[in-house]
């Protein structure tokens, strides 16, 4: 539940701007913030932040303007001279070419179910233990330098409007874990990733037992130069993650459709876009992300199917791009989505999987991807951490740096095989505030004719 | 309490003092007054972002038995809370100690900087400003135009620095930002774009009057849109490999990626590994790596109207004008002060003398980390683009960056552009779009043979760098001439 203060501060904002004939939109974020970063063995640097934002919207008619504040949220002064610039914004502004639809909290929403108090305050000194306890552990092995991040903390996100008496709030927690181990001399890393939503969920020896059985491919093989052009790739989470972000962003925005600069732009839904082994949903009631129960225009959020065994079924429509065009909006009034790539009828685990790819490339990471032709959902990047040639099921060598420039459509409908279990992939970001976001993604992908287009000679 | 800086300043103080007596060797803080930001976007005429934003309050270092602490609080009557949590946090990094970060010695600055300006962007009215981007809007208005996006934005900042050490440091920052773009289906259906950012020769003020200079910004309207509609009527660039011109609207980011990232001392020392990546550079290399041709001379520059100006550093050093590539030869990194000894110690030499100045924070609530400032290419003496154009046989003219993407040691790069201009024969002869390159970095670099005059050198803004965790999104410039690279891939290796 939101705290009374700050919740009587925020309701005699919006009576405020009621009384003045405002339409106005609230949305307050706060965040505890702990980081721990990890650099050659050794905790570099550990951060904490406090943080409150409040933004407010205001429309008249056509018009809109807004206005942010990070500060020391306590008076209903700062609230006013913010809600005054917003005002003052929406005076001068522009009249939109179309109807803007104004935010309203569609039903009361308070969810604090992802909420661990421990969490919250997880302390510095119990990630350095962690983090110590495996560099001891195999540090001695070899000549290995330790980096990695560890974020932890809470984030409460509170939304009200002038257009009715709803409240929307949520506070949850959230837990990311990296750590990267890297070989001095010939410089392949590997990687260990985590996500959590309450306190004790993995412990040191996990993250010693999986370095371990990565370590000894690294350790006895040269690095394994493939070649330029179409090849079978065995993908992995983080990478599985990635491309599904691609194949959304290129594809499934409405605003992107509806200007033609969607490589869906000419299907209609119905139509088959990828092979039936693939369904795609925002989906906030997934155990596997952190579940975001309302967007900032009001929705309610609920399971939103984008592709259906392989075929076109939803857009994402934000209230701008709704409103421009004439469409419903779809509760997508936000960064941090629940996407899912549902599970398919592969065997479960990953040794099945190699099993099923017999030769091919393992690329379990995508590293600094773009859209060169997101008309044609073209996408590069290169693989990174954990990346391996596979031989007659067998992982026989570490991958040097090898570069993907494919086409979402191409690798979604060259599939053999998806896992049929799903796990969790962390994709949170700090950039301005404090924002978990995670997707739920098959532990492998296997797909034919993904398009190599350069090698390094190292890793 | 009184949250006004006369108050604020005896409280750090106060608090440098007992984190000293509790055996800290060093500890600063920042403290903003004011971090104010305009957004203004117009897609299709339509006002979609109308945003003033406002942040305040302070953030705290401390050094502890060689471990850095960082806390930030808004609420500034909590100075002395925020500091005991920077303490823990510093004591608990101690528990995991690597090499021990040490300040080494330095002299008490007392300091003040305030950015070249006329106009304060934020003392124009809303509306003049809405209808100076109006106007570029409805200039950009045309029938083979399908979308259009012009955008500004403003920051500006008050930010206070006292250090343990006595520095005391009062500056402002002021950055101005703009971009226009059009856009349209070719007769593939696929999308094709052509912009242009604000942008300068490195000379003049950087306030509102820079925005409205159409030498540099509005004046480029009807050139983006003819250009375009060469776009649309072209053919993809074939494949293969041909000498590349780029102008120095895509070679910043060229300059930005492969260079300026990868000469970031955090990321060489490994401290960025886990995120941003590292780089191929180690320190032992530092004075003698052949980065590229004798033609490349790159470095950390101090421009007059630039994102990448500021006076002083986030933890009190002068910004200054250093080399980092002389005739090809690497000479020097981006740093700050608590990372030199490590360097030197692990390259067994002196390699970096002194703070690259280059500890930069984008917030109250981050802590500083390396990052680039104006990273520059110093203007050649091969004349301007069309002496460089009328000396290539077989190559293409590139500009304006579509995608990016970049191996995690920065040693081989993809990127895309809006436009190519063929040459042939010293001839620019037509327009190609979809183009792609692609490189390693070194070789890349070594390839370098022809550099642009001064008529040719731009300033460039990036104001989105993305890098450090908790995530940071810096301002920053680059100068850049015309530059040719011979025998480059272009489109995809098959």
């Amino acid at each position: 539940m939101f705290e009374d203060r700050l919740r009587d501060l925020l309701i005699s904002g919006r009576n405020q701007a009621r009384k003045k004939g405002i339409n106005a939109e609230f949305s307050f974020h706060r965040e505890k913030s702990s980081l721990i970063r990890l650099g050659n063995s050794a905790v570099a640097l550990s951060t904490h932040e406090e943080l409150t934002r409040l933004d407010i919207s205001v429309q008249q008619g056509r018009k809109v303007g807004s206005s942010s504040l990070t500060a020391d949220i306590t008076s209903s002064e700062q609230l006013q001279a913010t809600l005054d610039q917003a005002a003052e914004n929406c005076k001068a502004a522009l009249g939109k070419d179309y109807e803007p639809i104004f935010g309203k909290v569609e039903e009361t929403v308070d969810d604090s179910a992802g909420f661990d108090p421990e969490l919250e305050n997880f302390s510095p000194e119990a990630k350095t233990d962690l983090y110590a306890e495996v560099v001891k552990a195999l540090k001695p092995k070899g000549k290995y330098d330790f980096s990695g991040s560890w974020s932890s903390g809470s984030t409460e996100m509170y939304y009200i409007t002038t257009a009715n008496d709803n409240e929307a709030y949520r506070r949850l927690t959230d837990s990311k874990f990296l750590m990267v181990l890297k070989e001095q001399n010939r410089k392949w890393e590997l990687s260990v990733e985590r996500t959590a939503n309450k306190t004790g969920t993995f412990m040191a020896d996990d993250v010693i037992a999986e370095f371990s059985s990565l370590l000894p491919i690294y350790e006895k093989n040269s690095g394994y130069k493939t070649k330029i052009g179409r090849q079978r790739v065995l993908f992995g989470p983080q990478a599985i993650a990635e491309l599904l972000m691609l194949g959304i962003w290129g594809g499934f925005f409405g605003r992107f459709w509806e200007e033609k600069r969607a490589y869906t732009a000419k299907n209609k839904f119905g139509d088959k876009l990828f092979d039936a082994s693939i369904t795609i949903t925002d989906d906030p009631t997934n155990p596997n992300v952190f579940g975001m129960p309302f967007d900032f225009s009001g929705k309610r959020r609920r399971p939103f199917v984008l592709v259906e065994k392989g075929l076109f079924k939803g857009l994402l429509y934000d209230s701008m791009a709704a409103a421009k065009y004439k469409k419903q909006p779809t509760g997508h009034d936000l960064s941090n989505t629940d996407f899912v790539l549902a599970p398919g009828n592969g065997p479960a685990g990953l040794e099945a999987g190699k099993k099923l790819a017999k030769n091919a490339l393992y690329i379990p990471h995508l590293h600094y991807t773009h859209l060169p032709d997101p008309t044609k959902g073209m996408f590069t990047g290169s693989s990174r951490f954990n990346a391996m040639r596979l031989e007659n099921g067998e992982f026989i060598a570490p991958l040097f740096s090898t570069r993907i420039t494919d086409t979402s459509p191409s690798v979604f409908n060259n599939i053999v095989a998806v896992s049929s279990i799903s796990v969790s992939q962390n994709e949170s970001s700090t950039y301005g505030r404090r924002m978990p976001e995670a997707m739920s993604v098959p532990e492998y992908m296997l797909c034919d004719n993904v398009r190599i287009t350069d090698v390094a000679d190292s890793f | 309490m009184n949250t006004k800086v006369d108050n604020i300043a005896p409280a750090v103080k106060n608090q440098f003092e007992r984190m000293i007596g509790s055996g800290c060797s060093f500890a600063d803080a920042r403290f903003y007054d004011e971090d104010s930001s305009q957004h203004i976007v117009l897609y299709d005429g339509n006002l979609e972002s109308n945003n003033r934003g406002f942040e305040r309050g302070i953030g705290v270092r401390v050094l502890k038995q060689g471990a850095w602490g960082f806390a930030a609080t808004a609420n500034l009557t909590a100075i002395s809370a925020c500091f005991d949590r920077a303490l823990a946090n510093a004591q608990a990094a101690a528990k995991l100690l690597g090499f021990p970060k040490d300040m080494g010695p330095a002299q008490p600055t007392k300091g003040q900087y305030r950015p070249p300006v006329e106009k304060d962007p934020f003392e124009i009215p809303l509306s003049e400003k809405l209808k100076f981007l109006k106007d570029i809007d409805t200039s950009l208005r045309d029938k083979t135009v399908a979308q259009r996006i012009v955008t500004a934005n403003f920051q500006r900042r008050r930010i206070y620095y006292w250090n343990s050490e006595g520095t005391e440091i009062d500056r402002w920052v002021l950055n101005t930002f703009g971009s226009m773009m059009v856009m349209s289906p070719d007769k593939d259906g696929r999308n094709q774009r052509r912009s242009v950012e604000l942008y300068s020769d490195g000379t003049g003020t950087r306030g509102y009057e820079w925005l409205t200079n159409p030498d540099w910004f509005a004046g480029h309207a009807e050139r983006i849109k003819s250009e375009l509609s060469e776009i649309l009527a072209a053919e993809s660039l074939p494949p293969g490999k041909r000498d590349v011109i780029l102008l120095p609207g895509q070679g910043f980011l060229q300059v930005h990626e492969t260079i300026g990232h990868a000469l970031e001392l955090d990321r060489i020392l490994g401290y960025e590994l886990s995120f941003a990546g590292g780089s191929h550079v180690r320190p032992e290399m530092i004075g003698t790596l052949r980065y590229g041709s004798e033609k490349l001379n790159c470095r950390a520059g101090v421009v007059e109207n630039s994102a990448g100006t500021f006076g002083y550093d986030d933890e009190g050093s002068q910004q200054r004008d250093f080399m980092l590539i002389d005739k090809g030869v690497l000479v020097n990194v981006l740093s700050c002060r608590a990372d030199l000894a490590e360097a030197n110690a692990k390259a067994g030499k002196t390699v970096v003398k002194e703070s690259g100045t280059a500890a930069r924070a984008s917030a109250f609530y981050r802590s500083p980390i390396d990052r680039m400032t104006n990273i520059n290419i110093d203007p050649g003496q091969d004349g301007t683009l069309e002496d460089i154009i009328k000396d290539t046989k077989d190559g293409v003219v590139l500009d304006v960056p579509v995608s990016w993407s970049i191996g995690s040691n920065r040693e081989h790069f993809h990127f895309g552009c809006e436009i190519a201009w063929e040459v042939k024969d010293g001839r620019r002869t037509k327009v190609y779009k979809n183009p792609t390159y692609q490189g390693h970095t070194l070789e890349f670099w070594g390839s370098l043979d022809k550099v642009g005059n001064r008529s040719t050198w731009r300033l460039h803004q990036v104001p989105n760098c993305g890098k450090g965790e908790p995530n940071q999104i810096m301002e920053l410039g680059h100068g850049i001439p015309v530059m040719r690279f011979r025998n480059v891939q272009t489109g995809e290796k098959e």
